[in-house]
């Protein structure tokens, strides 16, 4: 088991038992102003612990374009 | 680290937070935090003028979250307002203008709002990529032509209204008895009063950070969250301009708004995610720049440190973000929408090229 989490539809694994969601974050090197964490569709705050077996979809948050 | 010690409250009761905002030093649930976005985007309505609750207003929606958010939360508020989808004809891996386009009808549908939807293929004989690889200025990247494209249809659109806009241009336009309805009086019966976009504090900072890099002052004296109504122009309002951009994306998530999350594929690289991206770098170390950047130029801007030169030339499509206080205006012979340009304005002089080159 791990911590699947989900971006963009590309999977990545954590090999961990239970992580912060603002460590995970930092772990893929991802910022917490520019993406959020949903699991089961509950919105996560950034002390919120993942645990193994989650499955864990990251959304960004940032757009760009032109107006 | 005890992690089991580490789950985070509400300020305003015992559930668990849902988003921290840390320039705002508050933590909220779910129900707590759509309350507050709901409340700080009418208190943003009130202390900018943006509009009433008697008044006719058209969102402009991309099927993002932003715009819908903005939507379903006026909607909510009890404000009078429609949408507007531009199908640009960006393709891309999903369909992107396509996919769009059903995330905007099937939120419309669901909530019984009046949503027009310009198809820029139908309308004007290419789509944006198609119109632009003819053009010069868009030729190594769209993004120009379809920020031209999009500013034209919008005030189009919210100035005439949806039925009316076959003809185009405004001058000599009958009403429902036949006689010719004064520019005003026009605008009053078939468009809206206010045409109201998404742009976030994100957004706002990227633009204010691109103007500052350049020392764009013309641009920097009329970056504002509301661009008054001008001969020719219909009033701008930008409610979310003091939301970051993870308020709005935490508010449609919340409020369980089915958006597309695909980028648009010529977003890659633009100058916008750069100055985003690094301006997040500054945030995340020094919580509040970015809402401390934005609020102390609005204060500069009012205290007058951006007037603009009264003499300076501009370009079409910048000057109609602020005819009234820009260059001499006529209205151009093609579309009827106000231009510097003696000739047609830079919309119709890009559809010109496009019938010019096609096929």
């Amino acid at each position: 088991m791990a911590i699947k989490l989900i971006l963009r539809k590309k999977e990545t694994e954590l090999e961990e038992k239970a992580i912060q969601v603002k460590h995970a974050l930092q772990r893929l090197e991802l910022s917490p102003e520019a993406y959020l964490l949903v699991r089961d569709g509950e919105l996560l705050n950034e002390n919120d612990v993942l645990r193994d077996g989650d499955v864990v979809k990251i959304v960004p948050v940032i757009s760009g374009g032109t107006t | 680290m005890n992690i089991s010690q580490t789950s985070m409250k509400c300020n305003k009761c015992d559930q668990r937070a849902v988003l921290r905002m840390k320039h705002h030093r508050l933590a909220l649930c779910k129900d707590h935090f759509i309350a507050w976005f709901t409340d700080q985007t009418e208190r943003a309505i009130q202390k900018y003028h943006m509009f009433r609750r008697d008044q006719r207003i058209l969102v402009a929606v991309s099927g993002g979250k932003d715009s819908l958010a903005l939507w379903d939360v006026l909607h909510r508020l009890g404000y009078e307002a429609d949408g507007l989808y531009i199908n640009l004809g960006i393709t891309g891996e999903e369909g992107y203008s396509d996919e769009s386009e059903r995330y905007a009808v099937t939120f419309a549908e669901q909530r019984g709002l009046k949503l027009h939807i310009v198809n820029v293929q139908e309308t004007y004989g290419a789509s944006i990529p198609a119109l632009a690889g003819r053009t010069r200025r868009g030729r190594e990247k769209p993004c120009g032509v379809c920020g031209l494209a999009k500013r034209h249809i919008m005030n189009r659109i919210a100035r005439e209204g949806f039925g009316f806009a076959a003809g185009e241009g405004l001058a000599g336009q009958a009403g429902d008895g036949g006689e010719t309805l004064a520019e005003e009086d026009f605008a009053r019966r078939a468009g809206y009063e206010v045409l109201a976009t998404a742009h976030n504090l994100d957004d706002e900072v990227a633009v204010l950070m691109g103007n500052l890099m350049n020392w764009h002052i013309d641009l920097l004296a009329r970056q504002s969250p509301v661009l008054a109504a001008a001969p020719g122009f219909a009033r701008k309002v930008k409610p979310f301009c003091r939301f970051y951009e993870r308020e709005t994306a935490a508010y449609s998530l919340l409020r369980g708004i089915a958006y597309i999350e695909e980028e648009c594929p010529f977003a890659v690289g633009s100058k916008q995610l750069y100055y985003k991206d690094m301006l997040n770098k500054i945030e995340e170390d020094q919580p509040g720049t970015k809402l401390a950047f934005y609020v102390g130029f609005l204060k500069a801007r009012e205290s007058g440190a951006f007037l603009p030169l009264p003499q300076r030339e501009e370009p079409w499509e910048e000057a109609e973000e602020t005819a009234a206080s820009g260059p001499q205006l006529h209205p151009c012979p093609g579309c009827g929408q106000p231009t510097s340009n003696v000739g047609l304005c830079a919309f119709c002089r890009t559809i010109g090229a496009v019938k010019m080159t096609k096929p």
